[in-house]
Parts: structure tokens; C-alpha cells; sequence
């Protein structure tokens, strides 16, 4: 439990210093959106209005992939990974912390995505705010999941920023179906019914224990 | 007769098929010190990440105090000073020692780290970024991270390199200081002569096997020399 | 072992293929509705491939015996075979009888993202250096692909939607006399999967040991 708390407040810190990784995040995932609303055949019309869900979360999962990257690369400076490794903690806290930062910092992003997507897609957000924040945190949990222990594994790999969507992409499908139909209800009918949220609670938690359960293996030389 | 702080036997590692160590037999007791030399690629740092229990080991077993070496009570008594410095640039000195200290359940880490750094000779600088630090510094705060969580054990790999006198001066001190602390020492290193000086005994690594020990008897840095020279012949 | 699984797929395969040749034509879909005797038992061919790489994969991490690292691997290769021959032989029933060749349903959606995983995995195993960490690596992959899947089913079975996929096989669904060739089928999948992975198995331990002697080899 040191180790989690120890490992997310070091990535924080770490974030906080340079913020790098946030800015980086921020900006694509703004361009993703603007780029999005230049690329769909007759802008903010009704038909948009409909794909919006299903937009703001690839925007928001290429913007993941962005920073899910970096949340590893800075590990291998000075082969910090080996200094988490010698950690005589159970190595799935330190999953856990990891996991932890990447959401909490995929979290500003998507509330500053969620801003430019309302206002460049004119979607009103504001009457299901707290249920849809529910919904993406949801979502982000089993995003972090799957990518933080992908990013993990395809750091030590040649090819990395090539690899970890090839990793990530195939298992994100449940994930993606629950937020974008618990998004898509939110956005059309102003009510969450409970399948996706049920698919989104199976999702993370059978990955959260499978991640915490393997990164004793991922750690090893 | 007590438990040996390390113990080696049949010890093997794979990569693929290139083999680092071919079966290594080592008793280590506790509170010597040992030092490891041997040419480039014979395996030295391999081992020694072994016995920090960074990776399995192909065939044989390696313990800590009779404990594996690939598991949490043996990682909880070995402190690494390893190439890298294992720090992160953007965390000031006393930032890395605490997050050290509380990966490694240190219950007080803040008093702690304060503590190494005056040890280091490094309070001045104690909230500095390590990125700024030159390597010498860099080299003195990796140390402190080392032994954050007070190990009984100490491994150091090639802790000379790229030092300047002054430092490695300096290291040699510390070195001795840990020593009159009883602590179990295995240092890596390519200087026979501080080695002869620093350590009780030393054994010759090449090519994955041990190719001379010096056994308990005192060390005689020329028969060092000498097996050293038979080592790096091809 | 590799000559009797041979000789058992042989057998069973003759008596598949005859099945097939005497079932009776299907009077709406026609002939074409045939190919489904070849399109279902390739579905259950990649599920035993990616359950078995799952399945080695967890050994391996347990153990750390390569053997099982080349059995999921194996595995893996005659999966995505299967796989692959599954979703090509499903759009030549579907141009036959719904008159598109795709559908974006979400039988299709899980059965191609099975596809990519398997894809993923192959390529993973292929960047990473190092036997043991490629194992490692890929192990702990599998398992998480091997989880991904009662999970797309899961979101299926939620989001239910218009599926165009036919529902799973139940007794009596099927017409008269299509019975033994869908049974057939499924023994010879397995049959044939059994076959062809222990092959690969055969072939994986000859190409180490040769790349082992060619390495020490080339050192005298």
C-alpha cells in the first residue's frame, strides 16, 4: 500500500515538475477534435450530434495512448525501473500507482476535451455533468488499466510507440462499447440505464485484478 | 554456524541461448566483503542482479540471509548501487531519497533522507533537481538510495567508474565506513588495487564461471593481475 | 504422438468431408450453406488455439518451462490460422444468403478483434528481444486477450441490437440430416488443431536447436 501511494504521488510530482506529458495530451486531443469537425460532412449537424459519443472517446483514447507512453518512457531514464523493481513491495501496488496517476491525469485532459468538444459540436452537457463525469471516469479506469500495463510491456520492446496501440486497441472494445452507449444515453435521453455502467464495472475490475495480478512478471529483468 | 548473507549454487542465466553465467557456486559471509572482477561481458553485472533479485535465475538457486533472492524478504535486505543511478531527474535529491525510502517501507523517510544527504556531504544541495547534478553527485545520491532502507546487504557495480580522485576517494571512505558497519559487501569493479584494499576476498569472473578465488587467504593483487590476464585472453 | 494425431485427422476428416458431400442441400439458402460446415468448426479451431495459449501462457509464468512458451506460441499461430480462415469463409455465406458480404454486428465486431489480438500477440512476440522476457511478455498478453473475450460477450449479450449473426447451435435448429456433418465438423476442428500444433510444436523445437547449434558453432 506504501508502494501505491509512494509510486502516484512520484508520478504526480514528476508531471507537476515538467508537465510535459499533460500539455502534449491536451493540445492533440484538441486537434483531434477540430480535425474531427473538419473532416465530417456538414459539421455540427444532427448527424454529428449523434457520432458525438463515439468522437470524444477515440479523441480521448489517442490522447491516452499519448501520455501512457510517456508515463513509462520516464522510467527508463537512469533505468528507474529497475529501482521499482528492487522494491520489496507486492509489485501490483506499484501497478496500482501508476495506474492511479494515468487516470487522474487522463482526467483533466478529458474535462478539457469534453469543454472543446461541447462548444465546437454545440452539445449541451451541462444537465447530465456529474452522471457523464461517472460514465468517463468509468471508462478512463479500464483505459488506464489495459494501457497502463501495455505501455509497461512495449516499453521494453523495439518499437514501442508503434506497439502499444497495436496492443491496446484490440482489448478496448468493451470498454469503448459501455462509455460510448452510457455516454450516448446521457447525451440523448438525459437518463443512464445500468448495462453500461454494469459492462464498465465487469471491464475494469477484471482487468485491475489481471494487470495487478501479472506486473510481478512485467517487473522481471 | 550461521546463515551466509549470500548463497550461490548451480547458478545459471540465459538470455535466448547466450548464456551469462555457467554455474556459479558462491558463499558470501555475513559481513565481508567480496569483490567481483573479470572482463567486460563475463557476467559481473548479471549476477549481481541476480542477487538484488531483479530476475530469475535459468538453473540453481541464489538466497539472501536463506531466503530467495527473487522475492520481497530477500529485496527487503539488499540495497543495489548498480551503472545507473536509478533516480529521476525531475525530483530533487530529497525527493528521490523519500520515495525510495517509502518504496522500501521506511517508516520515517523524510528524517532519514535529511540524514544520508549530511552523510554525503550533500544538504547544500539537498533541493535541487538531480537532473542538474554533475556525476559525482548524481553518483552520491544513488548511493544514499541504496542504503535508504538500511541494508544489511550491499551490492555496488563498478561504483569507480567515470569518478574523478576526489570522488573516488571519497567512495573508497564510504566504502570503509560500511564495512566497519558490518555490512556484507559484493562490489564489482575493474581496479584490482582498490579492490585488494577494500575487500577479504575476490573472485575472477570470465565467461559466465568463476575462474579464480581467492579463497580466504589474504589477497594478493599479482595473482589478481595474473588471473585477470588469463581471463582476458581469448 | 504427431503420427497418431495425424492418422486420427485423416480419419476423421474422410468422414467429415463425406458428411458434408451427403447432407442435404438447404432448401431456402442452397448450397452455399455448406460452407458453414467448414465456416463453424474454424471458430471452434480458434478458440482452442487462444484458449491453449492462454492456458500455456499461465503455466509458463508459473513455472518459467520454455516448453510451455512453445506450446502457446503454437498455439497461437494455428489460432490465428483459423481464425482468419473463419472470417473469410462467414462473408462467402453472407454474400450467398443476406446479400452483403459484411455486417458490422457484434458476432463479426468480436470475432475480428479475437482476430487482432491474436495479431497483436504474434507481434509483440516479435519486437521483444530476449526469449525469457518475450515469453514473459507474451504470457501475460495472452492472458489478457483470454479475459477480452467472455467480455466482448458480455457486451453482446448486453447491447444485444440487431444482430445478423445466426444465434449459437441449438438442438433442433438445424434441419433434418445436418446434425452429423455440424458434429463431424466440430471433431474434426479439433482434431485438426491438435494436428497441426503439435507440427508447430515439432518445428519450434528444431528451429532453437538449430539456431543453438549454429550460434555455438560459429564460436569454434
Amino acid at each position: 500500500m506504501n508502494a501505491f501511494l509512494a509510486v502516484l504521488w512520484k508520478d504526480l510530482l514528476c508531471e507537476w515538475r515538467s508537465r510535459d506529458r499533460l500539455v502534449a495530451m491536451l493540445v492533440f486531443s484538441a486537434l483531434v477534435v477540430v480535425v474531427f469537425h473538419f473532416a465530417l460532412p456538414g459539421g455540427a449537424g444532427a448527424q454529428t450530434r449523434a457520432n458525438a459519443p463515439g468522437l470524444l472517446w477515440v479523441a480521448t483514447v489517442f490522447a491516452a495512448l499519448l501520455g501512457l507512453g510517456r508515463a513509462f518512457a520516464i522510467e527508463l531514464e537512469n533505468d528507474a525501473l529497475a529501482g521499482l523493481a528492487l522494491a520489496p513491495a507486492e509489485r501490483g501496488w506499484i501497478f496500482l500507482g501508476k495506474w492511479a496517476a494515468n487516470v487522474v491525469i487522463l482526467a483533466v485532459v478529458q474535462a478539457v476535451t469534453a469543454l472543446v468538444f461541447a462548444v465546437v459540436f454545440e452539445v449541451d452537457l451541462l444537465p447530465v455533468l456529474w452522471r457523464f463525469a461517472g460514465v468517463a471516469a468509468l471508462g478512463s479506469a479500464g483505459l488506464c488499466a489495459i494501457g497502463t500495463l501495455s505501455a509497461a510491456v512495449a516499453v521494453r520492446t523495439r518499437f514501442r510507440e508503434l506497439l502499444l496501440p497495436l496492443l491496446v486497441l484490440p482489448l478496448l472494445w468493451p470498454v469503448l462499447s459501455g462509455a460510448v452507449r452510457g455516454t450516448a444515453e446521457l447525451l440523448e435521453s438525459g437518463s443512464l440505464s445500468f448495462e453500461p455502467v454494469q459492462l464498465l464495472l465487469v471491464t475494469d475490475a477484471t482487468y485491475l485484478i489481471l494487470s495487478f495480478l501479472t506486473f510481478e512478471y512485467v517487473l522481471d529483468e | 554456524m550461521s546463515v551466509p548473507a549470500i548463497a550461490a549454487r548451480g547458478l545459471e542465466k540465459r538470455f535466448g541461448w547466450a548464456v551469462a553465467l555457467a554455474g556459479v557456486d558462491l558463499v558470501v559471509p555475513p559481513g565481508s566483503a567480496l569483490a567481483v572482477l573479470g572482463p567486460n561481458g563475463a557476467g559481473k553485472s548479471t549476477l549481481l542482479r541476480l542477487l538484488a533479485g531483479l530476475a530469475r535465475p535459468s538453473a540453481g538457486s541464489v538466497e539472501i540471509a536463506g531466503r530467495r533472492a527473487h522475492g520481497r524478504e530477500a529485496r527487503a535486505k539488499v540495497g543495489l548501487i548498480g551503472h545507473e543511478t536509478f533516480l529521476y531527474p525531475a525530483l530533487t535529491a530529497r525527493e528521490n531519497l523519500v520515495f525510495a525510502g517509502r518504496l522500501h517501507d521506511v517508516p520515517d523517510p523524510g528524517p532519514r533522507a535529511d540524514r544520508l544527504l549530511a552523510e554525503a556531504d550533500l544538504s547544500g544541495v539537498a533541493d535541487r533537481p538531480v537532473g542538474s547534478f554533475s556525476r559525482g553527485m548524481a553518483q552520491r545520491v544513488a548511493i544514499a538510495r541504496g542504503l535508504v532502507h538500511d541494508p544489511p546487504v550491499v551490492l555496488l557495480d563498478e561504483p569507480f567508474t567515470g569518478l574523478d580522485r576526489r570522488s573516488a576517494a571519497r567512495l573508497a571512505e564510504r566504502l570503509a565506513a560500511l564495512r566497519s558497519e558490518r555490512r556484507t559487501l559484493v562490489l564489482v569493479t575493474h581496479d584490482v588495487a582498490s579492490a585488494a584494499r577494500l575487500v577479504d576476498s575476490a573472485i575472477v569472473l570470465a565467461r559466465g564461471r568463476i575462474v579464480y578465488r581467492s579463497d580466504g587467504r589474504a589477497i594478493d593483487a599479482l595473482c589478481l593481475d595474473r588471473a585477470l590476464a588469463a581471463a582476458d585472453a581469448p | 504422438m504427431i503420427r497418431t494425431s495425424g492418422a486420427a485427422l485423416l480419419v476423421i476428416a474422410a468422414l467429415w468431408a463425406w458428411a458434408v458431400v451427403a447432407a442435404p442441400v438447404d432448401s431456402m439458402q442452397g448450397s452455399v450453406q455448406k460452407i458453414l460446415y467448414v465456416h463453424v468448426p474454424c471458430a471452434i479451431g480458434a478458440y482452442l488455439g487462444f484458449l491453449t495459449t492462454a492456458l500455456c501462457g499461465a503455466l509458463y509464468l508459473r513455472s518459467s518451462d520454455a516448453r510451455y512458451d512453445r506450446a502457446a506460441l503454437a498455439a497461437a499461430e494455428v489460432g490465428v490460422v483459423f481464425c482468419s480462415l473463419n472470417i473469410a469463409s462467414g462473408p462467402i455465406w453472407a454474400r450467398g444468403t443476406w446479400g452483403h458480404w459484411w455486417a458490422w454486428d457484434p458476432r463479426l465486431t468480436a470475432t475480428l478483434l479475437l482476430w487482432f489480438i491474436y495479431l497483436a500477440y504474434l507481434l509483440l512476440r516479435a519486437f521483444t528481444d530476449g526469449s525469457e522476457r518475450t515469453a514473459r511478455f507474451a504470457a501475460v498478453y495472452g492472458l489478457l486477450g483470454a479475459v477480452a473475450i467472455p467480455l466482448n460477450y458480455f457486451a453482446i449479450q448486453l447491447f444485444g441490437g440487431a444482430a445478423m449473426h445466426p444465434e449459437n447451435l441449438r438442438r433442433g435448429s438445424l434441419g433434418e440430416g445436418m446434425g452429423l456433418p455440424f458434429a463431424l465438423g466440430m471433431f474434426a476442428a479439433a482434431a485438426a488443431f491438435l494436428h497441426l500444433w503439435l507440427l508447430r510444436i515439432d518445428l519450434e523445437v528444431r528451429r532453437v536447436e538449430l539456431a543453438r547449434s549454429l550460434a555455438s558453432g560459429g564460436e569454434q
